[in-house]
Protein backbone atom coordinates (compact mmCIF):
# COMPACT_ATOMS: atom_id res chain seq x y z
CA UNK A 1 0.00 0.00 0.00
CA UNK A 2 1.15 3.63 -1.11
CA UNK A 3 0.34 6.64 0.80
CA UNK A 4 1.04 10.03 1.58
CA UNK A 5 0.40 11.67 5.13
CA UNK A 6 -1.94 14.16 6.50
CA UNK A 7 -1.65 16.11 9.60
CA UNK A 8 -4.65 15.87 11.59
CA UNK A 9 -5.22 15.29 15.36
CA UNK A 10 -7.40 11.84 17.02
CA UNK A 11 -9.52 14.02 17.63
CA UNK A 12 -10.57 15.09 14.13
CA UNK A 13 -11.22 12.17 12.84
CA UNK A 14 -14.85 11.24 11.85
CA UNK A 15 -14.85 8.01 10.27
CA UNK A 16 -12.74 4.98 11.50
CA UNK A 17 -12.08 1.67 10.57
CA UNK A 18 -9.90 -1.05 11.44
CA UNK A 19 -9.45 -4.27 10.48
CA UNK A 20 -12.79 -4.28 8.20
CA UNK A 21 -13.45 -7.89 7.27
CA UNK A 22 -16.96 -8.55 5.49
CA UNK A 23 -17.89 -11.61 3.13
CA UNK A 24 -20.93 -11.76 0.83
CA UNK A 25 -21.89 -14.31 -0.98
CA UNK A 26 -19.06 -16.92 0.25
CA UNK A 27 -16.53 -14.07 -1.17
CA UNK A 28 -14.19 -11.59 1.30
CA UNK A 29 -15.29 -8.47 -0.50
CA UNK A 30 -13.34 -6.62 2.35
CA UNK A 31 -10.09 -8.23 3.90
CA UNK A 32 -8.63 -6.33 6.84
CA UNK A 33 -9.63 -2.36 5.25
CA UNK A 34 -7.84 0.35 7.76
CA UNK A 35 -9.17 3.73 7.00
CA UNK A 36 -9.16 7.00 8.75
CA UNK A 37 -11.33 9.74 7.63
CA UNK A 38 -10.63 13.24 8.89
CA UNK A 39 -13.80 16.23 9.64
CA UNK A 40 -13.94 18.75 6.80
CA UNK A 41 -12.78 16.46 4.58
CA UNK A 42 -14.25 15.59 1.44
CA UNK A 43 -13.10 11.84 0.99
CA UNK A 44 -13.43 9.76 -2.39
CA UNK A 45 -13.41 5.94 -2.38
CA UNK A 46 -12.55 4.74 -5.87
CA UNK A 47 -11.56 1.22 -7.28
CA UNK A 48 -12.59 -1.53 -10.14
CA UNK A 49 -16.18 -2.87 -9.97
CA UNK A 50 -16.48 -5.22 -6.76
CA UNK A 51 -13.73 -3.78 -4.66
CA UNK A 52 -16.03 -3.58 -1.99
CA UNK A 53 -16.55 0.40 -1.71
CA UNK A 54 -20.44 -0.11 -1.55
CA UNK A 55 -19.65 -2.52 0.74
CA UNK A 56 -17.31 -0.10 3.14
CA UNK A 57 -19.89 2.49 2.97
CA UNK A 58 -22.54 0.52 4.32
CA UNK A 59 -20.79 -1.11 6.80
CA UNK A 60 -20.08 2.79 7.84
CA UNK A 61 -23.88 3.36 8.83
CA UNK A 62 -24.76 -0.08 10.03
CA UNK A 63 -26.17 -1.74 7.11
CA UNK A 64 -23.49 -4.41 6.51
CA UNK A 65 -22.85 -6.30 9.68
CA UNK A 66 -18.80 -7.18 9.28
CA UNK A 67 -17.00 -10.65 9.79
CA UNK A 68 -14.81 -8.84 12.18
CA UNK A 69 -12.99 -5.14 12.34
CA UNK A 70 -14.27 -1.67 14.55
CA UNK A 71 -16.19 0.91 12.53
CA UNK A 72 -16.62 4.20 14.24
CA UNK A 73 -18.44 7.50 13.48
CA UNK A 74 -16.99 10.23 15.58
CA UNK A 75 -15.65 8.03 18.24
CA UNK A 76 -18.47 6.21 18.47
CA UNK A 77 -18.73 2.69 18.21
CA UNK A 78 -22.02 1.88 18.71
CA UNK A 79 -23.54 3.37 15.22
CA UNK A 80 -26.99 3.97 15.97
CA UNK A 81 -26.16 6.42 18.50
CA UNK A 82 -24.11 7.87 15.59
CA UNK A 83 -26.34 7.68 13.27
CA UNK A 84 -28.28 11.01 14.07
CA UNK A 85 -25.63 12.81 13.03
CA UNK A 86 -25.26 11.15 9.43
CA UNK A 87 -26.90 11.93 5.72
CA UNK A 88 -26.38 9.00 3.89
CA UNK A 89 -27.53 8.64 0.00
CA UNK A 90 -27.99 5.34 -1.47
CA UNK A 91 -26.87 4.35 -5.42
CA UNK A 92 -30.77 4.07 -5.95
CA UNK A 93 -34.61 3.93 -4.87
CA UNK A 94 -36.34 0.85 -5.93
CA UNK A 95 -39.09 2.67 -6.10
CA UNK A 96 -42.71 1.07 -7.17
CA UNK A 97 -44.29 3.51 -9.48
CA UNK A 98 -47.62 2.99 -7.59
CA UNK A 99 -45.99 4.57 -4.32
CA UNK A 100 -47.15 7.96 -4.94
CA UNK A 101 -45.25 9.51 -2.15
CA UNK A 102 -44.90 12.94 -3.04
CA UNK A 103 -41.53 14.74 -2.68
CA UNK A 104 -42.46 16.59 0.23
CA UNK A 105 -44.29 14.20 1.89
CA UNK A 106 -41.13 12.11 1.55
CA UNK A 107 -38.57 14.76 3.02
CA UNK A 108 -41.12 15.43 5.94
CA UNK A 109 -40.63 11.58 6.76
CA UNK A 110 -36.52 13.17 7.81
CA UNK A 111 -37.75 16.17 10.57
CA UNK A 112 -39.58 14.88 13.82
CA UNK A 113 -41.48 18.21 13.62
CA UNK A 114 -43.31 17.05 10.31
CA UNK A 115 -43.32 13.46 10.79
CA UNK A 116 -47.50 13.50 11.37
CA UNK A 117 -47.39 14.72 7.92
CA UNK A 118 -50.56 12.94 7.34
CA UNK A 119 -52.60 15.11 9.60
CA UNK A 120 -51.54 18.48 8.99
CA UNK A 121 -49.22 20.68 7.25
CA UNK A 122 -47.07 22.61 9.10
CA UNK A 123 -46.27 26.42 7.50
CA UNK A 124 -42.88 26.84 8.90
CA UNK A 125 -41.55 23.24 8.30
CA UNK A 126 -42.92 23.57 4.69
CA UNK A 127 -40.94 26.89 4.51
CA UNK A 128 -37.96 25.02 5.30
CA UNK A 129 -38.15 22.29 3.07
CA UNK A 130 -38.91 24.84 0.23
CA UNK A 131 -35.71 26.38 1.37
CA UNK A 132 -33.53 23.21 1.69
CA UNK A 133 -35.24 22.23 -2.19
CA UNK A 134 -34.41 25.71 -3.21
CA UNK A 135 -30.94 25.37 -2.03
CA UNK A 136 -29.96 23.18 -4.48
CA UNK A 137 -32.61 24.39 -7.02
CA UNK A 138 -35.04 21.94 -7.32
CA UNK A 139 -37.87 23.57 -5.30
CA UNK A 140 -40.29 23.09 -8.32
CA UNK A 141 -40.17 19.15 -7.51
CA UNK A 142 -42.15 19.32 -3.89
CA UNK A 143 -45.23 18.09 -5.30
CA UNK A 144 -44.52 15.71 -7.50
CA UNK A 145 -44.58 11.81 -7.08
CA UNK A 146 -40.51 10.58 -6.50
CA UNK A 147 -41.27 7.22 -8.21
CA UNK A 148 -41.76 9.78 -11.19
CA UNK A 149 -38.22 11.85 -11.19
CA UNK A 150 -35.64 11.25 -13.22
CA UNK A 151 -31.97 10.29 -11.98
CA UNK A 152 -30.47 13.38 -11.54
CA UNK A 153 -33.56 15.09 -9.92
CA UNK A 154 -33.93 11.74 -7.11
CA UNK A 155 -30.29 12.45 -6.61
CA UNK A 156 -30.90 16.05 -5.36
CA UNK A 157 -33.61 15.21 -3.69
CA UNK A 158 -31.74 12.55 -1.91
CA UNK A 159 -29.09 14.76 -1.13
CA UNK A 160 -31.85 17.67 0.13
CA UNK A 161 -33.57 14.47 2.11
CA UNK A 162 -29.62 14.35 3.76
CA UNK A 163 -29.38 17.72 4.40
CA UNK A 164 -32.22 18.33 5.78
CA UNK A 165 -31.14 17.12 9.48
CA UNK A 166 -27.86 19.16 9.27
CA UNK A 167 -25.36 15.72 9.48
CA UNK A 168 -21.97 16.31 10.37
CA UNK A 169 -21.34 13.58 7.49
CA UNK A 170 -22.60 13.22 4.24
CA UNK A 171 -22.27 9.31 2.65
CA UNK A 172 -22.52 9.79 -1.05
CA UNK A 173 -22.70 6.06 -3.05
CA UNK A 174 -22.01 6.93 -6.59
CA UNK A 175 -24.29 9.98 -6.48
CA UNK A 176 -24.03 9.90 -10.66
CA UNK A 177 -25.04 6.40 -10.98
CA UNK A 178 -28.85 7.49 -12.44
CA UNK A 179 -27.65 11.33 -13.97
CA UNK A 180 -26.86 11.76 -17.64
CA UNK A 181 -23.32 12.77 -18.66
CA UNK A 182 -23.63 16.47 -19.39
CA UNK A 183 -25.45 16.67 -15.59
CA UNK A 184 -22.49 14.62 -13.59
CA UNK A 185 -20.00 17.64 -13.94
CA UNK A 186 -22.53 20.32 -12.12
CA UNK A 187 -23.22 17.97 -9.92
CA UNK A 188 -19.84 17.09 -8.82
CA UNK A 189 -19.79 20.97 -8.80
CA UNK A 190 -22.98 20.87 -6.65
CA UNK A 191 -21.70 18.07 -4.08
CA UNK A 192 -18.35 20.78 -3.51
CA UNK A 193 -20.77 23.46 -3.02
CA UNK A 194 -22.69 21.60 -0.70
CA UNK A 195 -19.54 20.30 1.21
CA UNK A 196 -17.64 23.90 1.75
CA UNK A 197 -21.33 25.67 2.80
CA UNK A 198 -21.67 23.42 5.41
CA UNK A 199 -18.60 22.90 6.68
CA UNK A 200 -19.66 18.61 6.22
CA UNK A 201 -17.05 15.73 6.07
CA UNK A 202 -17.96 13.98 2.55
CA UNK A 203 -17.38 10.85 1.74
CA UNK A 204 -17.99 9.45 -1.85
CA UNK A 205 -18.20 6.53 -3.61
CA UNK A 206 -17.40 7.14 -7.92
CA UNK A 207 -16.52 5.93 -10.94
CA UNK A 208 -15.72 9.06 -12.12
CA UNK A 209 -11.86 9.25 -11.53
CA UNK A 210 -11.28 13.04 -13.27
CA UNK A 211 -14.34 14.38 -10.94
CA UNK A 212 -12.60 12.85 -8.19
CA UNK A 213 -9.32 14.48 -8.84
CA UNK A 214 -11.23 17.62 -9.59
CA UNK A 215 -13.23 17.44 -5.84
CA UNK A 216 -11.82 15.35 -3.26
CA UNK A 217 -9.02 16.37 -0.90
CA UNK A 218 -8.31 12.95 -0.04
CA UNK A 219 -8.60 9.54 -1.94
CA UNK A 220 -8.86 6.01 -0.72
CA UNK A 221 -8.20 3.27 -3.49
CA UNK A 222 -9.97 0.05 -2.69
CA UNK A 223 -9.65 -3.29 -4.26
CA UNK A 224 -10.20 -5.58 -0.83
CA UNK A 225 -7.93 -3.73 0.57
CA UNK A 226 -6.29 -0.17 0.86
CA UNK A 227 -4.31 -0.32 -2.13
CA UNK A 228 -3.33 3.22 -1.82
CA UNK A 229 -4.10 6.43 0.29
CA UNK A 230 -3.54 10.11 -0.38
CA UNK A 231 -4.04 13.44 -2.05
CA UNK A 232 -5.57 12.99 -5.41
CA UNK A 233 -2.45 13.64 -7.25
CA UNK A 234 -0.74 10.99 -5.67
CA UNK A 235 -3.29 8.39 -5.99
CA UNK A 236 -4.01 9.57 -9.37
CA UNK A 237 -0.61 8.37 -10.54
CA UNK A 238 -0.12 5.86 -12.91
CA UNK A 239 1.86 3.51 -10.66
CA UNK A 240 -1.02 3.85 -7.72
CA UNK A 241 -4.03 3.09 -9.89
CA UNK A 242 -2.07 0.30 -11.28
CA UNK A 243 -1.98 -1.21 -8.19
CA UNK A 244 -5.79 -0.61 -6.57
CA UNK A 245 -7.19 -1.51 -10.71
CA UNK A 246 -5.05 -3.92 -11.81
CA UNK A 247 -4.96 -2.19 -15.18
CA UNK A 248 -3.45 0.77 -17.14
CA UNK A 249 -5.07 3.83 -16.86
CA UNK A 250 -5.41 6.39 -19.68
CA UNK A 251 -5.27 10.24 -18.73
CA UNK A 252 -7.55 12.54 -20.62
CA UNK A 253 -8.56 15.59 -20.42
CA UNK A 254 -12.29 16.30 -18.64
CA UNK A 255 -14.61 19.32 -20.25
CA UNK A 256 -11.33 21.25 -20.79
CA UNK A 257 -9.96 20.91 -17.44
CA UNK A 258 -6.12 19.86 -17.51
CA UNK A 259 -5.66 17.02 -14.78
CA UNK A 260 -2.59 15.52 -13.57
CA UNK A 261 -1.54 12.20 -14.55
CA UNK A 262 -4.03 10.52 -13.24
CA UNK A 263 -7.29 12.46 -14.11
CA UNK A 264 -8.96 9.62 -16.60
CA UNK A 265 -11.19 6.68 -16.50
CA UNK A 266 -10.65 3.24 -16.24
CA UNK A 267 -9.65 1.37 -19.83
CA UNK B 1 -88.89 3.23 13.97
CA UNK B 2 -86.16 0.88 13.79
CA UNK B 3 -84.84 1.46 10.40
CA UNK B 4 -82.45 -2.09 10.43
CA UNK B 5 -85.90 -3.85 12.47
CA UNK B 6 -86.83 -5.63 9.01
CA UNK B 7 -83.31 -6.30 8.13
CA UNK B 8 -81.73 -9.92 9.30
CA UNK B 9 -79.62 -10.07 11.85
CA UNK B 10 -76.98 -11.80 9.87
CA UNK B 11 -77.43 -9.17 7.46
CA UNK B 12 -76.82 -6.71 10.01
CA UNK B 13 -73.50 -8.41 11.41
CA UNK B 14 -72.26 -9.13 7.59
CA UNK B 15 -72.29 -5.24 6.96
CA UNK B 16 -70.41 -4.30 10.39
CA UNK B 17 -67.81 -6.44 9.57
CA UNK B 18 -67.77 -5.63 5.84
CA UNK B 19 -67.32 -1.37 6.67
CA UNK B 20 -64.84 -2.13 9.74
CA UNK B 21 -62.41 -4.60 7.79
CA UNK B 22 -63.24 -3.10 4.08
CA UNK B 23 -61.07 0.37 5.13
CA UNK B 24 -58.91 -1.30 7.40
CA UNK B 25 -58.10 -3.74 4.04
CA UNK B 26 -57.64 -0.98 1.99
CA UNK B 27 -55.39 1.14 4.12
CA UNK B 28 -52.66 -1.60 4.54
CA UNK B 29 -53.15 -2.26 0.75
CA UNK B 30 -51.54 1.18 0.44
CA UNK B 31 -48.20 -0.68 1.40
CA UNK B 32 -48.72 -3.94 0.45
CA UNK B 33 -49.36 -2.51 -3.32
CA UNK B 34 -46.14 -0.37 -2.82
CA UNK B 35 -44.42 -2.96 -1.81
CA UNK B 36 -44.87 -5.78 -4.24
CA UNK B 37 -46.81 -8.06 -1.58
CA UNK B 38 -50.22 -8.42 -3.24
CA UNK B 39 -48.92 -12.48 -3.91
CA UNK B 40 -47.72 -12.15 -0.41
CA UNK B 41 -50.80 -11.82 0.64
CA UNK B 42 -52.62 -14.21 -1.60
CA UNK B 43 -50.32 -16.85 -0.75
CA UNK B 44 -51.48 -16.22 3.59
CA UNK B 45 -54.84 -16.40 2.62
CA UNK B 46 -54.15 -20.04 0.50
CA UNK B 47 -52.50 -21.16 3.89
CA UNK B 48 -55.79 -20.59 5.58
CA UNK B 49 -56.93 -23.17 4.00
CA UNK B 50 -54.36 -25.83 5.60
CA UNK B 51 -55.24 -24.09 9.10
CA UNK B 52 -59.08 -24.35 8.37
CA UNK B 53 -58.80 -28.34 7.75
CA UNK B 54 -56.22 -28.84 10.70
CA UNK B 55 -58.24 -27.23 12.94
CA UNK B 56 -61.49 -29.61 11.77
CA UNK B 57 -59.09 -32.08 11.82
CA UNK B 58 -58.46 -31.30 15.13
CA UNK B 59 -62.10 -31.24 16.34
CA UNK B 60 -62.70 -26.90 16.53
CA UNK B 61 -65.73 -26.19 15.57
CA UNK B 62 -64.70 -23.02 14.43
CA UNK B 63 -60.85 -22.78 13.22
CA UNK B 64 -60.52 -19.39 13.20
CA UNK B 65 -57.73 -19.86 15.07
CA UNK B 66 -56.16 -23.18 13.80
CA UNK B 67 -56.68 -20.30 10.50
CA UNK B 68 -55.12 -17.26 11.59
CA UNK B 69 -52.46 -19.65 13.21
CA UNK B 70 -51.23 -21.53 10.00
CA UNK B 71 -51.38 -18.07 7.99
CA UNK B 72 -48.86 -17.19 10.22
CA UNK B 73 -46.77 -19.98 9.90
CA UNK B 74 -46.68 -19.24 5.93
CA UNK B 75 -46.05 -16.25 7.16
CA UNK B 76 -42.96 -16.79 8.41
CA UNK B 77 -42.00 -19.48 6.10
CA UNK B 78 -41.75 -17.20 3.59
CA UNK B 79 -39.91 -14.44 5.25
CA UNK B 80 -37.28 -17.52 6.53
CA UNK B 81 -37.20 -19.05 3.07
CA UNK B 82 -36.48 -15.77 2.02
CA UNK B 83 -33.51 -15.27 4.46
CA UNK B 84 -31.75 -18.39 4.06
CA UNK B 85 -32.10 -19.67 0.53
CA UNK B 86 -31.18 -18.50 -2.59
CA UNK B 87 -34.63 -19.11 -3.74
CA UNK B 88 -36.54 -16.17 -5.75
CA UNK B 89 -39.50 -14.91 -3.56
CA UNK B 90 -41.91 -15.61 -6.20
CA UNK B 91 -40.84 -19.61 -6.50
CA UNK B 92 -41.26 -19.88 -2.25
CA UNK B 93 -44.73 -18.44 -2.49
CA UNK B 94 -46.07 -20.44 -5.12
CA UNK B 95 -44.40 -23.49 -3.27
CA UNK B 96 -46.72 -22.60 -0.56
CA UNK B 97 -49.62 -21.81 -1.87
CA UNK B 98 -49.94 -24.38 -3.55
CA UNK B 99 -48.87 -26.90 -0.95
CA UNK B 100 -51.03 -24.93 1.90
CA UNK B 101 -54.13 -25.16 -0.48
CA UNK B 102 -53.29 -29.41 -1.71
CA UNK B 103 -52.69 -30.26 1.92
CA UNK B 104 -56.64 -28.57 2.94
CA UNK B 105 -58.16 -29.99 0.31
CA UNK B 106 -56.66 -33.22 0.73
CA UNK B 107 -57.53 -32.88 4.95
CA UNK B 108 -61.28 -31.91 3.94
CA UNK B 109 -61.40 -34.36 1.98
CA UNK B 110 -60.63 -37.30 4.41
CA UNK B 111 -63.33 -35.33 6.83
CA UNK B 112 -66.72 -36.35 4.89
CA UNK B 113 -68.99 -34.05 6.82
CA UNK B 114 -66.88 -31.18 6.55
CA UNK B 115 -66.80 -31.47 2.50
CA UNK B 116 -69.40 -28.43 2.37
CA UNK B 117 -67.11 -26.21 3.96
CA UNK B 118 -64.18 -25.84 1.35
CA UNK B 119 -67.26 -23.84 -0.67
CA UNK B 120 -67.69 -21.97 2.25
CA UNK B 121 -64.18 -21.36 2.85
CA UNK B 122 -63.30 -20.58 -0.82
CA UNK B 123 -65.41 -18.26 -1.00
CA UNK B 124 -66.92 -16.31 1.36
CA UNK B 125 -70.39 -16.87 3.49
CA UNK B 126 -72.61 -14.22 4.70
CA UNK B 127 -74.37 -16.66 7.05
CA UNK B 128 -70.76 -17.68 8.76
CA UNK B 129 -70.49 -14.03 10.62
CA UNK B 130 -71.22 -14.54 14.40
CA UNK B 131 -71.51 -11.89 17.07
CA UNK B 132 -68.11 -12.42 17.90
CA UNK B 133 -66.84 -12.33 14.52
CA UNK B 134 -68.26 -8.49 14.89
CA UNK B 135 -66.24 -7.61 18.46
CA UNK B 136 -63.28 -8.98 16.87
CA UNK B 137 -63.27 -7.20 13.97
CA UNK B 138 -64.33 -3.82 15.29
CA UNK B 139 -61.46 -4.62 18.12
CA UNK B 140 -58.97 -5.68 15.91
CA UNK B 141 -60.04 -2.60 13.50
CA UNK B 142 -58.83 0.06 16.31
CA UNK B 143 -56.12 -1.63 17.80
CA UNK B 144 -54.57 -1.87 13.86
CA UNK B 145 -55.44 0.69 12.39
CA UNK B 146 -54.63 3.11 15.75
CA UNK B 147 -50.82 1.55 15.16
CA UNK B 148 -51.14 2.44 11.40
CA UNK B 149 -51.81 5.73 11.92
CA UNK B 150 -49.08 6.18 14.35
CA UNK B 151 -46.30 3.78 11.88
CA UNK B 152 -47.40 5.96 8.64
CA UNK B 153 -43.98 7.63 8.38
CA UNK B 154 -41.39 4.63 9.45
CA UNK B 155 -43.69 2.65 6.73
CA UNK B 156 -43.52 4.93 3.89
CA UNK B 157 -39.84 5.23 4.51
CA UNK B 158 -39.31 1.55 4.96
CA UNK B 159 -41.54 2.01 1.53
CA UNK B 160 -38.88 4.23 -0.44
CA UNK B 161 -35.97 2.34 1.19
CA UNK B 162 -34.92 0.04 3.40
CA UNK B 163 -31.65 1.40 3.87
CA UNK B 164 -32.64 4.94 4.14
CA UNK B 165 -35.48 3.98 6.91
CA UNK B 166 -32.39 2.25 8.49
CA UNK B 167 -30.10 5.19 8.50
CA UNK B 168 -32.88 7.66 9.87
CA UNK B 169 -33.02 5.42 12.70
CA UNK B 170 -36.04 3.22 11.90
CA UNK B 171 -35.94 -0.64 13.44
CA UNK B 172 -36.39 -2.15 9.88
CA UNK B 173 -36.40 -5.85 10.97
CA UNK B 174 -39.20 -5.26 13.62
CA UNK B 175 -40.92 -3.09 11.05
CA UNK B 176 -40.82 -5.07 8.67
CA UNK B 177 -41.93 -8.31 10.66
CA UNK B 178 -44.93 -6.18 12.44
CA UNK B 179 -46.41 -5.51 9.28
CA UNK B 180 -46.25 -9.14 7.93
CA UNK B 181 -48.13 -9.84 11.30
CA UNK B 182 -50.61 -7.50 10.92
CA UNK B 183 -51.07 -8.13 7.10
CA UNK B 184 -51.51 -12.41 8.09
CA UNK B 185 -53.71 -11.46 11.05
CA UNK B 186 -56.68 -8.67 8.60
CA UNK B 187 -56.38 -11.15 5.98
CA UNK B 188 -57.29 -14.39 7.22
CA UNK B 189 -59.72 -12.94 9.53
CA UNK B 190 -60.91 -11.24 6.24
CA UNK B 191 -61.55 -14.94 4.79
CA UNK B 192 -65.14 -15.19 6.53
CA UNK B 193 -66.52 -12.67 4.61
CA UNK B 194 -64.69 -12.81 0.74
CA UNK B 195 -63.22 -16.22 0.84
CA UNK B 196 -59.94 -17.52 0.77
CA UNK B 197 -60.01 -16.64 -3.59
CA UNK B 198 -61.35 -13.44 -3.15
CA UNK B 199 -59.83 -11.55 -0.03
CA UNK B 200 -56.41 -9.96 -1.98
CA UNK B 201 -58.66 -8.19 -3.65
CA UNK B 202 -60.15 -6.06 -1.01
CA UNK B 203 -56.27 -5.45 -0.16
CA UNK B 204 -55.62 -4.45 -3.85
CA UNK B 205 -58.54 -3.16 -5.42
CA UNK B 206 -58.94 0.90 -3.32
CA UNK B 207 -55.31 1.53 -3.34
CA UNK B 208 -54.93 0.80 -7.11
CA UNK B 209 -57.95 2.71 -7.57
CA UNK B 210 -57.32 6.09 -5.35
CA UNK B 211 -53.86 5.63 -7.37
CA UNK B 212 -55.83 6.56 -10.08
CA UNK B 213 -56.95 9.83 -8.55
CA UNK B 214 -54.24 10.96 -6.30
CA UNK B 215 -51.50 13.08 -6.42
CA UNK B 216 -50.04 12.05 -3.14
CA UNK B 217 -49.47 9.30 -0.22
CA UNK B 218 -52.00 11.14 2.03
CA UNK B 219 -54.91 11.63 -0.93
CA UNK B 220 -54.19 8.08 -1.88
CA UNK B 221 -54.41 6.89 1.70
CA UNK B 222 -57.61 8.69 2.10
CA UNK B 223 -59.45 7.54 -1.15
CA UNK B 224 -58.16 3.93 0.03
CA UNK B 225 -60.18 4.06 3.22
CA UNK B 226 -63.21 5.49 1.50
CA UNK B 227 -63.19 3.18 -1.23
CA UNK B 228 -62.49 0.04 0.74
CA UNK B 229 -65.41 1.53 3.16
CA UNK B 230 -67.94 1.84 -0.44
CA UNK B 231 -67.17 -1.57 -0.80
CA UNK B 232 -67.62 -3.30 2.00
CA UNK B 233 -70.84 -1.26 2.01
CA UNK B 234 -72.48 -1.11 -1.39
CA UNK B 235 -71.08 -5.12 -1.78
CA UNK B 236 -73.14 -6.33 1.46
CA UNK B 237 -76.58 -4.23 0.37
CA UNK B 238 -76.41 -5.70 -2.86
CA UNK B 239 -75.86 -8.86 -2.12
CA UNK B 240 -79.08 -8.74 0.69
CA UNK B 241 -80.73 -6.76 -2.29
CA UNK B 242 -80.47 -8.97 -5.36
CA UNK B 243 -79.39 -12.40 -2.78
CA UNK B 244 -76.16 -12.95 -4.71
CA UNK B 245 -73.00 -13.84 -2.90
CA UNK B 246 -71.08 -11.55 -0.31
CA UNK B 247 -67.42 -11.75 -1.24
CA UNK B 248 -67.90 -11.37 -5.24
CA UNK B 249 -70.53 -8.15 -4.79
CA UNK B 250 -68.19 -6.26 -2.28
CA UNK B 251 -64.99 -7.34 -4.98
CA UNK B 252 -67.53 -6.03 -8.13
CA UNK B 253 -68.51 -3.03 -5.97
CA UNK B 254 -64.50 -2.31 -5.95
CA UNK B 255 -64.18 -3.02 -9.19
CA UNK B 256 -66.40 -0.46 -10.28
CA UNK B 257 -64.85 2.07 -8.50
CA UNK B 258 -61.69 0.98 -10.39
CA UNK B 259 -63.01 1.35 -13.30
CA UNK B 260 -64.75 4.47 -12.78
CA UNK B 261 -61.34 6.22 -11.30
CA UNK B 262 -59.52 4.95 -14.50
CA UNK B 263 -61.82 6.67 -16.90
CA UNK B 264 -61.06 9.95 -14.36
CA UNK B 265 -57.89 9.85 -14.36
CA UNK B 266 -57.48 9.07 -18.17
CA UNK B 267 -60.05 11.18 -19.39
CA UNK B 268 -61.25 14.20 -17.10
CA UNK B 269 -57.71 14.62 -14.83
CA UNK B 270 -55.28 13.83 -18.05
CA UNK B 271 -53.10 11.92 -15.72
CA UNK B 272 -49.89 10.43 -17.63
CA UNK B 273 -48.71 7.07 -16.27
CA UNK B 274 -44.92 8.09 -14.58
CA UNK B 275 -41.79 6.96 -16.78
Amino acid sequence: MTHTTCSHSAADIAVSVRDLRVTLGGQQVLRGVNIHLHRGQLVALIGPNGSGKTTLLRAMVGLQKPDSGDVRLFGESNLKKALPRVGYVPQRLALDRSFILSVREFLALRLRETQHWFWHRHRDTDDRLRAAMAELGAESLLDRPIAALSGGQLQRVLIVFALLKQPDLQLLDEPTAGVDSPGEESFYDLIGEVHRRHKLTVVLVSHDLSMVYRHASWVYALNGVVCCEGTPEHVMSADSLKEAYGLNVTPYQHHGHSHGPGGGTVQ
Amino acid sequence: MNIFSDIEPFMLRAFAVAVVMGPLCALLGVFVTARRMAFFSDTIAHGALAGIALGFLLGFEDPTWPMVLFSLLVAAAILWLKEHTDLLTDTIMALLLSGSVAFGIIVLSMLKNKRGELHRYLFGDILSVGPDDVWLAVVLCAAIGAWLFTKLSPLALLTASEDLAHVCGVRTRWLNYAFVLVLTVVVSLSIRLLGIILVTSLVVIPPAAARNLARNLRQQIILSLVIGLFGGAAGTVASYHWDIPCGPAIVMACIAVFIGSLLVSKLWLNRPTTA
